[in-house]
This record gives C-alpha cells, structure tokens and sequence, in this order.
C-alpha cells in the first residue's frame, strides 16, 4: 500500500520521493499489464510508460485516496494501446506445447504455481481470441479479484457491460478447454 | 456432466494463474528507466520554457502570456502562409513568357502593314529612330507603294477628264480648308 503522504509529496514534485512511489506501484501494476498482454517484455514497457504518464499528471488527481483506482485505469488504456500494436504485429497459431503444460497443470493434484514464462504462455494461448475489453475484465475480475464497482470506475464499462464481456471471455476460454484438452 | 468438466476445468486453471502471481524482475532497471525519462522529458521542457520565458518573460499575468503566445503563434502562421502564397505567385509569373517593348510581336500576320496595325492596337509605340524590317517585307512596302502611285495617276486622270467632277472636288476641298480649325 503507498501512503498517502508520499504521494502527496510527489504532487509537489518531489522526484526523489517519486522513486519510491514507482517501487511500489510496479508491483501492483505490473501482474495486470502481464496478465493483460501475456508477454513480460510488453509488461515492462506498460509499467514504465504508465509511470511516467503518473509522475506527468500526478498533480491533477484529485486527492491521494483515488491513486490506486487512478494508476490502474492508466495501466489498463496503455495495455488497450499495446495490445493493438501487438494485433497488427502477428496473429498467434495453434501451440500444442503450450496445451501440454497446461493439461498437465490441470491433471496435477493440488495448485502447481507457474513460472512468468509458463504463465505468459498459458495466459497469452486461452485469452488470444478476447477483444482488448473482454482481457481487461477478465484480468481484473477473475485473475486480479477486484471488484465489479471498481472495475466499472477504472475502465470506463457499465456494470451490465462488464458482466457481459466477463460472461463473453469465460465462454470463449472454456470452448478452448474443451477444444484443445 | 460436460459441463461441469469445462467449469471444473475452467476453475482449475483460474485458480493455477491467480496463485501464480508474475513477479516483477529487476525492478530497479524499471525505476531507474523511469526516473531518467522524467529527468529527460523535464530538460527538454525547460528548455521550450525558457525560450518561452525569454520571449514573454516581462508579462507576470499568466492568462496574458498564454495569449500572447497564441498570438504569436498565429501571426508566425499567417506570415509563412503568406510568404508561401507570394513565393507561388512569383513562381507563376515568373514562368509566363515577357515581351519586351522593342521586339516584334510573334503572329501568324505576315504583311508588314498588319504588324503596324497590331502595334497600334497594342497601345505600343514603334521604336523611334530606327525599325529593323526583312527584304521581304522592304518589296512589299516598295510594292504598294508603286500600286498607290498608279491608283493616283489613274484617279489624278479620271477627274481631269471630267470637268463637273474636278469642279465638284476643288469646291469640297475649298469648304474643308474654310471650316478646318487652326492648330
């Protein structure tokens, strides 16, 4: 958690201070750019444009208390632009290795916990075919366990929307599963 | 049945990707990255800001230099959009053809009497003391000259032949000098 204090400090310009805020905030930020883009190199890119974007417009948040709603919604449109650079890059294709890992993972008793490597692959493989929107939500409320509220206040959807685009992706990653396992 | 093998599987790979959290590597390379894009980003904003204080750093009201800025702006604007017009102009003059005074004019005319008329029509003067001509046109000038001559002969003739008609001319000469204005 940051303190209030140190972003305060920061909205007034404090760089030295700044460093710490960035310590924190990548941690936090950092699982969701991954999750969302499903390649770490990308993952990095995001946190560090976002904190920069953070340190550029710090100063007109409202108060310390919407920090943390505030970092995510930025992580969150920075991925929206990644990701469409990432779509005109390349189209992914079928990866049974990656399927391998993943049944494998499945079949185990109890919860293996992946590597960033696995844990890219695997993210990368089940959520190719999800619009930038339906990863977002997905991310969020399945993977980073936030709430419906929150999520509506940090990406701009509608609560109807989010269910919606939840419903959209868990359908499309468990046809994969069925597909492919 | 099927169902709930895709929901059980479905649940056992949320729950794989939820407790494996991406771990941040490096996480000092990032800081440091980005505290030298701000550090970076702030240098080239001072200067701009400088440049821009220099210019309007006498104006303390905010709202007045912002506009003045604007208007300076503008005024750069307007000034490189004019000197681009003016520049296509002289572009397009520049590549239509110039005819000078003292030189003939291009025609198809080929009688010299034609080319004296253009250049009165034209509102231009002859050159004064000299005019270069051809051969060509010389023996059409010493041609309906000759033709002029004998047309008077023959007219010098005709009224000397007849009485009535040469009293009739010498009395319309006498009324045109009689009502002719002194110059």
């Amino acid at each position: 958690m940051i303190e209030k204090e140190l972003i305060e400090e920061c909205r007034n310009g404090d760089l030295h201070n700044f460093r710490k805020v960035v310590e924190k905030t990548s941690q936090m930020i950092f699982p969701v750019a991954f999750r969302m883009l499903g390649d770490e190199d990308s993952a990095r890119d995001v946190v560090q444009d976002t904190m920069v974007t953070v340190w550029q417009k710090l100063a007109k948040i409202k108060n310390a208390e919407s920090y943390r709603t505030w970092v995510y919604r930025i992580t969150v449109n920075k991925c929206y632009d990644q990701l469409r650079r990432q779509k005109k890059q390349n189209e992914r294709r079928y990866d049974d290795q990656t399927w391998a890992i993943i049944s494998n993972h499945i079949s185990e008793e109890g919860i293996t916990e992946l590597d960033n490597s696995e844990n890219a692959r695997i993210i990368s493989l089940l959520t190719d075919k999800l619009s930038p929107k339906q990863k977002a939500v997905f991310v969020l409320s399945e993977l980073e366990d936030i709430q419906a509220d929150e999520i509506s206040e940090l990406t701009g959807m509608s609560k109807s929307a989010i269910k919606a685009n939840l419903y959209h992706a868990r359908k499309n990653i468990e046809s994969l599963l069925q597909k492919y396992l | 049945m099927k169902m709930t093998a895709e929901n059980d599987r479905y649940k056992k790979i949320i729950e794989i990707l939820r407790s494996s959290r991406p771990v941040l590597a490096r996480p000092e390379e990032i800081e440091d990255e980005v505290i030298i894009r701000i550090q970076r980003r702030d240098h080239q904003a001072d200067r701009v800001t400088d440049f821009m204080s220099s210019l309007f750093g006498w104006v303390y009201i905010g709202w007045v230099r912002r506009s003045l800025v604007a208007a300076a702006a503008i005024m750069v604007s307007v000034f490189i959009y004019q000197q681009a017009l003016i520049l296509k102009q002289v572009n397009n003059i520049s590549r239509q053809p110039v005819v000078i005074g003292s030189e003939p004019l291009p025609g198809s005319m080929t009688g010299f009497d034609n080319k004296l008329m253009l250049y009165k029509f034209s509102n231009r003067l002859l050159p004064g003391k000299e005019i270069k001509i051809s051969e060509k046109q010389l023996d059409q000038i010493l041609e309906s000259y000759d033709d002029l001559r004998s047309k008077y002969k023959d007219l010098i003739r005709i009224i000397e032949e007849d009485p009535e008609l040469k009293k009739y001319i010498e009395e319309k000469l006498d009324e045109n000098r009689k009502y002719k204005p002194d110059i």
